[in-house]
């Protein structure tokens, strides 16, 4: 019951200030960039001036699987941005601004608290992810040729957990600092830096969420959910909730105001 | 019965002592002030009986709590400076904060609207909170904070910030919440205390110095004065007065003489009768009683 109304209240804040709108069309148009772009390419070209006498270009005959993976690491960059950018001051701004002490005064519990903020996040992600892919999907199939729904509807989950495990990087970051600058700095760098581990170390952490879109696009290819994407999907679930533990229990340590 | 009892609460930042081993019961009903100058401890005690900060050391019980009940169900806080959400409007955010004090929909909704009448945002109550003004904010603050009908209210400097109106308003407001809970609030402002408290506990350094009612405190720290005015020259009778029995000083202030005593009654007499008798041109007569001003200097500088 407390959940519901603390998890409503995000929903409301989130529809009042235009999240719900602005965080979808951003992911949207950057979903849909690349296909768009892509295909039209030589048109492109054409209309910039062309290229020099006698110079010959190829374009590579993109796969549908190739062009919805471009999708997919433009949404790793510049969505990844802007789900930081977009929850730096979910916890953060509120302790900052000083409206967490009337909420928490009350009997709140922590868990509801934090989890209702998380899930409040994550719906917007997942939302904003599933529109996103779609309209990548409407464009590969009108352009490159046919995906079947069922296999976006695949990379929309897979994928999706990856996009989790940064809103919960950030939400862990916004439960021990309240600076939401600070808070997106961290997490980015977080991110940046667990990709760089996975690529130095490449061998020993096969399974690493960094690595989930490289199954995703064996599984666009091949049209089988490898054990390899399972176990990453799983190590990225695990990841999450001892993220999450930590966070409900750094706030349960913390003291609220100062 | 008591309410709340604090036993040897200490609380230090860094290291840093804020509150010092400070000890205190409530009665229930009752309308205790916590005055003190700026960095006194004040609001330091108000957030760590709220639960916003835990104790360095000491106990804080409620009457009738189980051990593992949670503490805040029985507290409304107000912060100095409330920040809401102000994308909500009050009424909104009222039913809110019901509805996470475990309030029924229905019930947080009742609840609402007879507070948003009580503290007169009834108007205003469909407006977002970004709108209101500093009194609006306070008063919403008030009842967003007995929104769950807390046993005790705390208040952190509730009309310090306010122009005289806002204060004015909260101040009766303060005097009708007080028949039913027990309200503690801190204030710098002596004549705010005066007014509406039936307790004090005054803090200095951390440490409360003195505490008791308004009259064992007055009774206390009693030393009446009589000011004495004259048509003419006063300084000619001071040294008259210094001769009379029962005077300890006499001095001068602007004209007025000042004078202090043991025993107010006797001087008093002596004074009136050397008046009548060398018919003195006596303008004015006033025994005046210490204010609190003048008790918490003496209560701060001992």
């Amino acid at each position: 019951m407390q959940w519901i109304t603390l998890f409503q209240k995000e929903l409301l804040e989130n529809w009042r200030n235009y999240k719900w709108i602005w965080v979808p069309l951003a992911i949207v148009l950057i979903a849909s960039m690349d296909p768009i772009t892509s295909y039209y390419l030589p048109q492109i070209m054409e209309a910039v001036g062309g290229m020099p006498e006698g110079a010959s270009f190829e374009l590579p005959d993109f796969q549908p699987s190739d062009v919805v993976m471009m999708s997919i690491s433009q949404i790793s960059s510049l969505g990844v941005l802007i789900i930081v950018l977009m929850s730096m001051g979910t916890i953060a701004g509120e302790r900052k601004s000083g409206v967490s002490e009337l909420i928490l005064v009350k009997p709140v519990s922590y868990n509801n608290y934090i989890t209702a903020k998380w899930a409040g996040l994550l719906v917007l992600v997942w939302a904003s992810l599933f529109l996103g892919m779609l309209s990548s999907w409407y464009y590969v199939n009108i352009l490159f040729g046919v995906l079947s729904f069922i296999s976006i509807l695949k990379v929309v989950f897979f994928y999706g957990l990856w996009l989790s495990l940064v809103a919960t990087v950030s939400i862990f970051y916004n439960t021990l600092f309240k600076t939401p600058g600070l808070v997106a700095f961290l997490s980015i760098a977080t991110i940046m830096l667990s990709s760089l581990i996975t690529k130095i170390f490449g061998q020993r952490f096969e399974w690493s969420p960094n690595n989930i879109s490289i199954y995703i696009k064996e599984m666009l290819v091949t049209g089988s959910v490898s054990a390899d994407l399972l176990a990453t999907a799983l190590i990225t679930i695990g990841i999450i909730a001892v993220l999450l533990i930590g966070s409900i229990f750094t706030y349960k340590t913390k003291e609220l105001a100062n | 019965m008591t309410l709340l009892t604090v036993e040897n609460l200490s609380k230090s930042y860094d290291g840093k002592p804020a509150v010092k081993q400070v000890s205190f019961q409530f009665q229930p009903q009752k309308c205790v002030a916590l005055i003190g100058p700026n960095g006194a401890g004040k609001t330091t005690i108000l957030r760590t009986l709220s639960g916003l900060l835990k104790p360095t050391s000491g106990i804080v019980t409620f009457n009738n709590m189980n051990a593992n009940d949670d503490l805040r169900k029985h507290i409304g806080y107000l912060p100095q400076y409330p920040v809401f959400y102000p994308w909500m409007t009050g009424s909104e955010f009222l039913v809110y904060v019901g509805k996470l004090a475990h309030l029924s929909k229905e019930e947080a909704m009742a609840r609402s609207e007879e507070l948003l009448s009580l503290v007169g945002l009834t108007e205003a109550k469909n407006r977002r909170i970004g709108k209101y003004s500093g009194g609006m904010k306070q008063r919403l603050g008030i009842a967003q904070a007995i929104i769950h009908r807390p046993r005790l209210l705390m208040l952190d400097e509730p009309v310090s910030s306010l122009d005289p109106i806002g204060r004015r308003e909260v101040l009766t407001l303060m005097e009708e919440l007080k028949k039913e809970m027990t309200i503690l609030f801190s204030t710098h402002i002596l004549s705010d205390a005066d007014e509406v408290s039936d307790e004090l506990l005054l803090l200095h350094q951390g440490k409360i110095v003195e505490k008791g009612s308004m009259d064992e405190l007055r009774k206390k720290y009693q030393t009446a004065k009589i000011e004495l005015s004259f048509q003419d020259e006063s300084a000619t009778y001071q040294s008259k007065i210094n001769s009379l029995p029962s005077v300890v000083k006499c001095h001068m202030e602007r004209h007025t003489l000042h004078v202090a005593a043991n025993d107010i009654a006797a001087a008093r007499k002596e004074i009136l009768m050397a008046a009548s008798a060398d018919n003195w041109p006596l303008t004015s007569f006033t025994i005046n009683r210490t204010s609190l001003e003048d008790m918490f200097m003496k209560v701060v500088g001992n």
